[in-house]
């Protein structure tokens, strides 16, 4: 199981690198009330941020009046939903890195207070159909405890298992098993 | 849902043709002792049936090769290569006069399937004999009329009678196997016969669904869909293609598995916060609580006579297999070998549960006593081996197998472990396959 982490862990802080590196040349953008530094970690893609996908009674609704502040949003929604949460194998229970990042979702829960959730639990294909079905709900079900345990409203948040139906890698290697052992988060309003 | 999966067939058996000159002997001797374990392959010969005329043309080599494939997969019989057919045992007659008896007896054969096909006013008409080449004699000869594309049910139907005839007990070849088709990214359930042809798709939301289980007497098929957006239990009727929602709670409604009486099903939902098995009627109101625990308990599995049921559950910190009294609602701990043991399915006859299990990384199939007294692994490490699914007669069982180029595929196998065979050969990947009980179509 060490071992495992150990990857992840590196995977992780590789992607950080590349997302970092990325945001160091493309722009510099002065962290907005950034909880950590790599707020700044937002890839510019065109579109993505563009605040006129989202039309004017649900920016209303939303409360979020200025430009800028509805740029902030979409950046701080496009990192929100692209930063899972990992387990290891058979297993549950929040690590400490996704118990980190679950406070960030907690701040940006807190700051967008008319956004609601959907937490997606998966997992990895080596388990069983069924038995994954229920793991990936007990998945779902640790991030949305801890982010109850937090304050956030349960009305706001709502769970869906997938097991191992849609995985993000398709190898079948740890490397792309320990990407599939996630809970995701989709955000609508 | 568009057109019905099954119509009941206008197949008719005719006649049943005089079998033995000593009718009162016949229901006492059993040939092939399965039980024994040096049980040694039977050789027979299925040589084409013969054709009436040229409108039948092809049918006699499909049915003799349906028949055939079925023998072989039952594990009690060496099928002799046609090819070795063509000298002068070859020739034309179906009748025990008409047989050269001592040429097939030096062929190598100690049974014989001879018969004739023929265009009727139904459309085809087919005739099946086995023979006794050892005692020359006739020992079971059926007559079946009906729809030209029955031809292969009618061939499965007669090895039916072969297995009846020689073993004391009918063969299932006439059963389906329900199954989950993975393509283009989504998964659909399609059936198929137990030689893998005659394949009819059953969902085509284009959505997932997953864990199809036949209900008892073979008219539906309950299973999970997420076409409605969450996980959700359905029910389709196979012959008038209607589907009903089963259970539609918050959270997960999965793994469906039919009470034997047919009245009602045991399921997991998460409605309650937890993944728990529960007992709903067949509009899927819930019952009663079955098992639940502060973990997992998913993959019920009834015993035959309704009274237990196999299922897993992972209060210990991960899967194990448990079997539940109903009544009492005691529950043991079956399987201690190992730390991921999941997809329990009970024998028909119930004395074996087979499952999937996890070792170095790799799922094999093992069955194990419903008492926990004997466990043996039918599998060993040939790609991943899962959901396992008995035949009615309790002889084989079909799984899932990514054994060949690492795409999940449907196999059989005996229920020692021999005679491994790939059932589907598909693209895309197939997997919980659901093995029906013996059904009239």
């Amino acid at each position: 199981m060490h071992k495992i982490v150990n990857r992840m862990l590196i995977g992780a802080a590789m992607g950080l690198l590349i997302l970092s590196f990325s945001a160091c040349t493309k722009k510099a953008v002065p962290v907005q009330g950034g909880v950590v530094p790599s707020e700044q970690m937002q890839t510019e893609a065109p579109g993505m941020t563009s605040t006129s996908r989202i039309d004017e009674a649900t920016w209303q609704a939303l409360g979020l009046r200025t430009e800028p502040e509805r740029r902030r949003f979409l950046q701080a929604m496009e990192r929100f939903e692209n930063e899972d949460i990992y387990f290891e194998f058979d297993s549950y229970v929040l690590l400490e890195e996704a118990r980190m990042i679950l406070d960030r979702k907690v701040e940006f829960l807190r700051r967008y207070p008319k956004v609601q959730v959907t937490i997606e639990g998966h997992c990895d294909e080596r388990g069983t159909s069924e038995y994954n079905l229920a793991l990936g709900e007990r998945r779902a079900n640790s991030a949305w405890q801890y982010l109850v345990d937090s304050g956030i409203d349960p009305a706001r948040l709502s769970m869906i298992s997938y097991g191992e139906e849609r995985p993000v890698a398709t190898g079948h290697d740890e490397a792309s098993w320990a990407k599939n052992r996630r809970a995701h988060f989709v955000i609508h309003f | 849902m568009g057109r019905p999966l099954a119509v009941w067939l206008t197949l008719a058996v005719l006649v049943a043709l005089m079998a033995w000159p000593h009718q009162g002997v016949a229901a006492e001797r059993v040939y092939i002792d399965i039980t024994q374990p040096n049980f040694v392959r039977l050789p027979i010969a299925v040589p084409d049936l013969q054709e009436a005329d040229s409108s039948t043309q092809g049918l006699g080599t499909l049915l003799a090769s349906v028949v055939a494939n079925d023998l072989d997969l039952s594990g009690l019989f060496r099928v002799l290569d046609p090819k070795g057919f063509l000298g002068p045992e070859a020739a034309p007659g179906v009748t025990a006069a008409e047989i050269r008896f001592d040429r097939w007896r030096r062929g190598g054969a100690e049974f014989l399937v001879r018969g004739r096909c023929a265009r009727s006013s139904t459309g085809l008409r087919t005739e099946f004999r086995l023979y006794d080449v050892v005692a020359q004699r006739l020992v079971v000869g059926k007559i079946y009329e009906g729809r030209r594309e029955d031809a292969r049910i009618m061939a499965h139907r007669f090895a039916n009678e072969i297995l009846a005839a020689l073993t004391g007990e009918a063969g299932m070849f006439d059963t389906q196997i329900a199954f989950v088709q993975a393509k283009d990214g989504s998964k659909e359930i399609f059936l198929m016969d137990i030689d893998g042809e005659n394949l009819k798709r059953v969902t085509g939301d284009g959505s997932t669904a997953l864990s199809p289980a036949w209900s008892p007497d073979g008219r539906q098929l309950a299973y999970v869909s997420y076409f409605e957006g969450t996980p959700r239990l359905y029910a389709v009727d196979l012959f008038s293609g209607t589907r009903r929602t089963l259970c539609a709670y918050a959270g997960l409604n999965i793994s469906p598995a039919w009470r034997p009486d047919g009245e009602a099903l045991a399921v997991t939902l998460s409605k309650d916060g937890n993944p728990d098995i529960y007992l709903v009627d067949r509009n899927g109101r819930v019952l009663q609580r079955l098992a639940a625990s502060w973990a997992i308990d998913v993959s019920p599995s009834w015993s035959p006579d309704g009274t237990r049921l196999a299922y897993v559950s992972a209060e210990t910190g991960n899967p194990q297999i448990y079997v539940l009294d109903v009544a009492t609602g005691k529950k043991e701990r079956l399987t201690y070998h190992g730390k991921y043991n999941t997809a329990p399915s009970w024998s028909p006859k119930g004395d074996w549960i087979a499952y999937s299990g996890m070792d170095k990384g790799r799922n094999n199939i093992y069955i194990i006593r419903p008492d926990g007294s004997e466990i043996r692994q039918l599998t060993h490490g040939e790609g991943d081996n899962e959901a396992p699914t008995w035949s009615p007669d309790g002889r084989m069982i079909a799984f899932s197998s990514t054994r060949q180029g690492g795409r999940s595929a449907v196999w059989v196998m005996l229920y020692n472990g021999e005679g491994v065979k790939r059932l589907t050969r598909l693209p895309g990947e197939q997997t919980l396959p659901d093995w029906s009980p013996r059904i009239r179509r």
